[in-house]
């Protein structure tokens, strides 16, 4: 799990996808889901804040209007957000994605948290800022992936 | 210990069984669901050869269309690679071309050691044991049917392929510090991303 957390995205696959994704949006005025995707799962793993910051508020875009592909996004939105340290934040969308499907890979992922979240609130550190804010937002996700699953069982 | 790590790629078509090779040989653990595998997983497990302890890093990763091609470096270091078909499929084998093709093109290691394996022999088998090991012969892998169902030849898969690798000259080579360390150039210069 170290290792899928600590892995930075290689320079060349992170060029690649930026290109790709640039060239569609000033083609076309809008980049694909694909390449969006593709940029925004290299960003979630680049070393810097910033970047994976970006990487969350597209993976948060591509959740919200391609819902097809939302097990993906939960799962790089969990992992963007616990490279952030927002652990909570990560764990929730852990949550929202294992109630829609048992997963065992996000189960792991979840446990790694996890142990991150409680390690650092034994260190007395602050927990996120922005958590609760964000909390409101996952809870949408959350309704709207369970509509989604009825709307399967039916 | 770092120095002893082997870094095995799993690839292959999705649903023809890559995680749940992984997971009756790391947990010894098989799921009847088929969790299609996000991007790509990390699994770890120490094995022992003849006396040596070697910590395998497995990395499953995922048949999906949508994760094809996206970070193809990911590729690099491997010292090995593990194919998977899925015997009941025969489509899964010919697929096998392309994605040998992609860890040609992007592998860094131009010996890397290949295993090709035919997974699910407890089913009804559509393509037979001849054509599984011509396709690996052309290509110069192992080969060897398994089930990770049933537990049969699991362990023996990732031991074989071990096995080829540490007897290597290459290995050995890089082992011994002189030449080409396939292992060096570790995390430093992955991390050089520039955002
Ligand atoms: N009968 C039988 N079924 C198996 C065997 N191995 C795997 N399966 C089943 O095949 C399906 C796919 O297995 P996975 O291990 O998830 O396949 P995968 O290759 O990891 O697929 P992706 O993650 O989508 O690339 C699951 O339903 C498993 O239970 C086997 O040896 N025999
Ligand atoms: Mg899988």
């Amino acid at each position: 799990m170290e290792e899928m957390m600590e892995t930075v995205v290689p320079q060349e696959d992170f060029d690649r996808n930026e290109q790709r994704y640039l060239r569609e949006l000033e083609l076309d005025g809008h980049a694909s889901v694909e390449a969006k995707f593709g940029y925004a799962y290299c960003l979630v793993r680049c070393a810097h804040k910033q970047d994976i910051a970006k990487g969350i508020e597209l993976l948060e875009d591509l959740a919200e209007h391609h819902p097809e592909g939302r097990r993906d996004y939960l799962y790089y939105l969990a992992l963007g957000e616990a490279r952030m340290k927002n652990y909570s934040v990560a764990l929730n969308y852990c949550k929202g994605f294992l109630e829609i499907e048992d997963n065992p890979q996000v189960r792991s992922l979840q446990e790694y948290i996890q142990k991150r979240y409680d390690k650092d609130l034994k260190k007395g550190m602050a927990v996120a800022g922005g958590a609760v804010l964000v909390l409101g937002g996952i809870l949408g996700l959350g309704m709207a992936l369970a509509k989604n699953k009825n709307r399967r069982d039916k | 210990m770092s120095d002893k790590t082997i870094k095995l790629l799993i690839i292959g078509e999705s649903g023809v069984g890559k995680s749940s090779l992984i997971r009756r040989f790391v947990e010894n653990k098989f799921d009847d669901n088929h969790d299609v595998t996000i991007g790509m997983d990390f699994k770890s497990k120490v094995v022992n050869i003849d006396g040596i302890e070697y910590k395998l890093a497995l990395w499953d990763t995922a048949g999906a269309e949508r994760f094809r091609s996206l970070t193809p470096s990911f590729y690099r270091k491997a010292l090995g690679a593990v194919l998977v078909y899925d015997i009941t499929n025969r489509e899964s084998l010919t697929k096998l071309e392309a994605w040998l093709a992609e860890l040609e093109n992007y592998s860094d290691n131009p010996n890397i050691a290949t295993i090709v394996v035919g997974n699910k022999i407890d089913q009804d088998r559509v393509v037979s044991r001849e054509e599984g090991l011509k396709f690996a012969r052309k290509h110069r892998a192992l080969f060897l049917e398994a089930t990770a169902k049933e537990d049969q030849y699991v362990a023996n898969v990732f031991k074989e392929i071990v096995e080829k690798i540490v007897t290597s000259d290459d290995y050995n080579m890089a082992q011994a510090g002189n030449t080409i360390d396939v292992n060096a150039d570790g995390v430093a210069a992955e991390s050089n991303c520039k955002c």
